[in-house]
């Protein structure tokens, strides 16, 4: 008996390496393993052998029925490996992608948020202000004189009541004096600004800016320079040159406009204009004493500083955009050049 | 300003010190140098040459055949397209063989069948200043066949911004001063620029009266008799040409030499045309000036003239009139210089849209000690120049604005606004060089008193001391630091960070964000499919530009319909577009315009992009439209309810417990189809206020649930007009604590009436139940459901299958 199981066993393991596929497989399975196969056959037949040979042959059975159950098992497991990398090899990877509908923020709103990010890192609160504004709060209160270039007709958009479209955003800054109830004030206002312009390659008549504002009682000239350089630093790389050069503008003193030296791969490197700043003037912080009628803001007691960029031209020039109407057309295939 | 550096040469040393070092000093005190022109550097081959003739070409109507004399005894022929010129002008000729600009060489040729032997040049081809809208017209002078390289030497031009608190640097004299202060370097004073010792009198009111001593407190009348007018001598002409100006005469040009070199307008009348002595006074309403340049003006009172009896013979630091100047035949002059007032001349030359060189340097403030010098350096050389004997005195009215009062240093501000330990003896050398000159002298103080020189006005405050210290002191030498005190967060870094949440939502579901000019035409009033506020004005510029920006946008549908229009015409098979900002309307109630801040959303064509995959994805309809504007707030409850009446069909108004978020719905395909559109759009329009107020709400972590849930169907038959709505209201109105959910699964219409009465709609609603403590049992369901089905039933006109 114990022969005829261990012939069983070497006959099932050598047939069960011929076995090519699954069918084949189970039906070697019911051979063997089936209620009339040949190992349960074997199995019926113990009952006849002497109470002494039964553990023995039972041990026997058991290995042989784990031996066969093992290889099928195995078999089954090698058959399913060889279907699933068949079925995987059949499959052109080379076809594309599903694509999937992808969208964007605008390029203005991305080059923006840098700066935003990169000022709010250093401690800048947002503000706003409306964009239809007084002439007060436009020119007056920035100490620009009554017949200043830009304040009339030709260049400011007006309407009937005498209100106009603010002409840079820094309203705000005199907006946000007025109602604060007290210092440090640490704020940048990002918003469109608008002048009474045709629109061509370099040219809108509407526009982004960021303002910033910082007043307290020993805001310094070195801290202007060591924030906006940290500022330009954040956008255009660690090693970005950044420099000062005097200007003039109503409503700071001194004044200067901020060129970076642009490096573009094959090109020459190049200076350009990227910001106006300066030390908030006395006259600014008189006029909005006067509105406010307490003395926060008493130029004797407070110094400030102001900045302030055109969005577009930096996402210009962060992107290589030759033509600015391209950020107001909202063509598809230029806004996900962003994405 | 362009300063010719050989004019400058006149007052420094700069020879052989390098440009860009100039620019640069220049440059960093706020004196930018826009750009660095060479000029008479390739003038090899280039001659004077006299316009002999100048026919018609045959065959093209915009050229002409020239015969020149260039001064090699033949006649040359000259094919020329230029229209300035007239016979008898000497002009540059470029022969065979010049070399002009980059490489452009010049050859003998042929234009339309025309023998063509050189160019007549304009100053541009030439590299030289001056305008390029013709050729350059010489001095009468100029010898035929002399090389352009004697009239014109090698020069470099900087253009300089001057910026307009600096009048004082529209002139070399200034220049050259803001420089040596910059340098140290000593300035020169040669024989040209010499001015002869300043006399005046009071003019008796019959020779100089002024009446409009608000616009003109002091003017200035000096007579030159016996003048001769005649080409100026080479030097003037050489000045002129680097500056670019076209020399005149004698005369004229001696003014405009005196003007550039010391900043001060004059103007010279012919005598024998003044009727009388001359009157400074007001325009009179509607009185006619015909200017120089050949225009009439019609004045107003607000406009200076200066007069003699009869009529206005100048419009007052602007312009001369055109009977009044000197001419071939002056015999006679009357030499003005005078001071006006900058806000007068501001508004004369926007009135008039006329501007000069005169016009630019008044409206900005000239130096009130340099009104009788510029007369007395241009007497002296008209008499040099032009002959003619000088009355022995100026003539002069008025009185000179006085110099203003002295600015104090203090030095500690001074430091704390800098951020920098300068010490008081910088300070005070920098303050020293521009001129400006410290009152008692008592050193080692730390307020000073300082007098400010006449040609610097715009120093009157103390930060104005402060400005010149930081700016030739230089911000490079200032340290960077970042002291700063902390902002406390407000509302709009709130709405901002909601704008970004809401902005990134939008672009994960295939959206792209626009920006569009806020401004809209007319006709885009009609594309405004969506009243936010009906009964609100709208918000009308005074002053459009054009037609195309003339309101502020009272929705942002308009714009966002054009950028859907731009993007069809690109062939978009799907547009997915959004746009956050302003919107501006006058309220009804107060007229006054309020902005607001709203999204608006723009789809449609297919929701998926076409591929292999899927080659003809699904269209976008309704559904897609609201299950994105449910997307923007998940977890609250939006209502959409029906709207008629609205321009848009499909219309709803969307809420959020119980207040109008804004409205949704389809274009009215007659619209969409005329942007080409092929398939139907869909728009809303949503107030971004309330989506702040719901992004601020604090989130709360709700315990996850740990039994199974358990799902019973219910299929029913409808009428097909029975709004969703309301079965949803009857599930959520369920006081059956087990029952967590309802949710619409099918929906099945059979228009033929076949499988389902027409006027039926099948609905399949999945609900499921679930016990926050327990596990449930089929019979516990079974028995809830069974509660709800019969309350359908009975509640509503349903049959359950």
């Amino acid at each position: 008996m114990l022969e005829e199981l261990e012939a069983i066993q070497t006959e099932a393991l050598a047939e069960i390496a011929h076995i090519a596929d699954s069918p084949s497989l189970e039906q070697f399975r019911v051979d063997f393993l089936g209620k009339k196969g040949r190992l349960t056959a074997a199995s019926t037949r113990m009952r006849d052998l002497p109470k002494e040979e039964k553990p023995l042959v039972g041990k026997k059975l058991n290995e042989a029925r784990q031996a066969i159950t093992a290889a099928i098992d195995q078999k089954g497991a090698d058959f399913a490996a060889a279907a699933d990398s068949e079925a995987a090899a059949g499959v052109d990877v080379t076809l594309p992608g599903v694509p999937l509908p992808a969208g964007n923020a605008h390029p203005l709103t991305q080059s923006l948020d840098r700066i935003v990010q990169a000022l709010r890192h250093m401690g800048f609160a947002l503000a706003s202000g409306p964009e239809i504004e007084t002439e007060w709060h436009c020119f007056d209160a920035l100490n620009t004189p009554k017949d200043h270039p830009a304040r009339n007709e030709k260049d400011t958009y007006f309407f009937e009541d005498g209100t106009l479209l603010r002409a840079h955003t820094s309203t705000v800054q005199i907006r946000v004096m007025e109602s604060t109830p007290s210092i440090p004030l640490r704020i940048i206002a990002p918003g469109s600004a608008f002048r009474r312009d045709e629109i061509d390659a370099t040219h809108l008549n509407q526009f982004t800016q960021i303002e910033g504002l910082y007043v307290d009682r020993r805001v310094t000239l070195a801290d202007l320079k060591g924030t906006l350089e940290f500022l330009f630093r954040h956008i255009f790389g660690e090693n970005t040159q950044v420099r000062f050069r005097p200007h003039f503008f109503p409503f700071t003193e001194p004044s200067f406009e901020i060129d970076i030296k642009l490096q573009i791969a094959g090109k020459e490197d190049k200076w350009i204009e990227i910001a106006g700043c300066g030390m908030v003037d006395p006259a600014v912080f008189e006029a909005v004493s006067r509105t406010r009628g307490d003395d926060l803001f008493d130029p004797d007691k407070v110094t400030g500083y102001a900045f302030g960029m055109g969005v577009e031209r930096l996402a210009m020039i962060m992107w290589g955009i030759p033509d600015i109407r391209l950020l107001i057309e909202n063509d598809a295939r230029f806004l996900r050049q962003f994405g | 300003m362009k300063v010719s550096l050989n004019w400058l040469q006149d007052h420094l040393d700069i020879k052989g010190h390098p440009v860009s070092e100039i620019a640069e000093t220049l440059t960093f005190a706020g004196v930018e140098v826009e750009d660095i022109a060479e000029s008479g550097r390739n003038l090899e081959k280039v001659v004077v040459a006299r316009v002999l003739s100048s026919d018609p070409h045959p065959d093209a109507d915009r050229l002409s055949i020239c015969q020149v004399d260039d001064g090699s005894g033949a006649p040359r022929q000259i094919v020329c397209g230029a229209k300035n010129y007239r016979v008898g002008d000497k002009v540059p000729l470029a022969l065979p063989g010049a070399v002009l600009g980059e490489n452009f060489k010049i050859k003998k040729g042929k234009l339309r069948g025309q023998t063509s032997e050189g160019m007549m040049c304009s100053p541009g081809e030439l590299g030289l200043p001056g305008d390029d809208d013709g050729l350059l017209i010489l001095s009468t002078e100029a010898a035929e066949g002399t090389p352009l390289a004697e009239l014109f030497p090698p020069d470099t031009s900087l253009d300089l911004e001057i910026t307009p608190n600096r009048p004082d640097l529209l002139s070399y004299r200034g220049i050259a001063r803001e420089i040596s202060a910059l340098t140290d370097k000593p300035l020169l004073s040669p024989d040209s620029t010499r001015i002869p010792e300043v006399t005046a009198t009071p003019a008796p009111a019959d020779q100089v009266k002024i009446t409009a001593g608000g616009h003109c407190p002091f003017y200035s009348a000096r007579r030159i008799g016996g003048i001769s007018v005649k080409p100026s001598p080479q030097w003037l002409q050489d000045k002129l040409n680097a500056a670019g100006l076209r020399p005149i005469n004698n005369v004229v040009d001696i003014t405009n030499y005196v003007l550039l070199e010391t900043g001060q307008p004059l103007h010279a009348f012919d005598a024998a045309r003044i009727d009388g002595g001359l009157l400074v006074r007001l325009a009179r309403p509607g009185e006619k000036f015909l200017a120089l340049d050949g225009e009439e003006h019609s004045l107003g009172d607000e406009d200076v003239v200066i007069a003699d009896r009869k009529k206005a013979l100048a419009l007052g630091g602007v312009m001369g009139g055109e009977d009044s100047g000197v001419t071939a035949a002056t015999r006679d002059i009357v030499l003005e210089s005078a001071y006006f007032t900058p806000p007068c001349i501001r508004r004369t030359s926007r009135r008039h849209n006329l501007s000069s060189d005169s016009s630019y340097r008044f409206e900005r403030g000239v130096n009130p000690a340099g009104v009788l010098e510029a007369s007395s350096l241009a007497t002296r050389l008209i008499v040099e120049i032009a002959g003619g004997t000088p009355e022995a005195e100026t003539l002069a009215a008025g009185e000179l604005p006085a110099n203003p009062g002295d600015v104090e240093l203090h030095e500690e501000k001074a430091r704390a606004l800098l951020g920098v330990d300068l010490e008081g003896t910088v300070m005070h050398e920098i303050l020293a060089r521009l001129g400006l000159e410290k009152k008692g002298g008592d050193n080692g103080q730390p307020v000073s008193k300082w007098h400010i020189p006449s040609h610097r006005l715009d120093l009157l405050r103390h930060i104005d001391l402060v400005e010149e210290i930081a700016r030739v002191y230089g911000l490079e030498k200032i340290p960077a630091t970042t002291a700063a005190s902390i902002a406390e967060l407000g509302a709009d870094d709130h709405d901002y960070d909601a704008d970004a949440r809401l902005r990134a939502r939008l672009c994960n579901l295939g959206f792209f964000e626009t920006k569009t000019i806020k401004l809209i035409s007319e006709s885009q009033m009609e594309d405004q499919f969506i009243t936010l506020d009906p009964g609100a004005g709208q918000v009308r510029l005074k002053n459009p530009l054009s037609d195309e920006h003339a309101i502020l946008r009272p929705s942002l549908l308009p714009p966002l319909l054009e950028v859907a229009r731009r993007n069809l015409h690109q062939g978009a098979s799907s547009l997915r577009f959004f746009e956050m900002g302003t919107v501006f309307q006058t309220s009804p109630k107060e007229d006054t315009p309020c902005e607001e801040q709203y999204l608006a959303l723009l789809m449609g064509g297919e929701t998926a992009v076409a591929s292999w995959h899927d080659a003809r994805p699904r269209e976008t309809d309704f559904f897609d439209l609201r299950g994105v504007i449910e997307a923007l707030l998940p977890g609250k409850i939006l209502t959409f309810e029906r709207v008629d009446g609205g321009s848009l069909i499909l219309e709803v108004a969307v809420s959020l417990d119980g207040a109008g978020l804004g409205r949704a719905g389809q274009l009215p395909p007659a619209r969409a189809r005329a942007m080409d559109a092929s398939f139907p759009i869909f728009v809303a329009e949503l107030r971004l206020d309330l989506f702040y107020a719901a992004l601020r709400e604090p989130l709360q972590f709700e315990e996850l649930d740990r039994f199974p849930a358990m799902t019973r169907d219910i299929a029913m038959e409808v009428p097909a007009d029975l709004p969703n709505a309301t079965l949803n209201r009857f599930f959520e109105g369920r006081e059956e604590p087990l029952l967590v959910d309802a949710r619409l699964f099918d929906v099945f219409f059979d228009e033929s009436g076949k499988k389902l009465s027409a006027d039926k709609k099948s609905l399949a609603y999945s609900l499921t139940y679930r016990d926050k403590e327990s596990t449930l049992t089929a019979e516990t369901v079974d028995e809830a459901h069974a509660k709800i089905l019969d309350a359908l039933v009975k509640d509503l006109p349903v049959q359950v299958r």
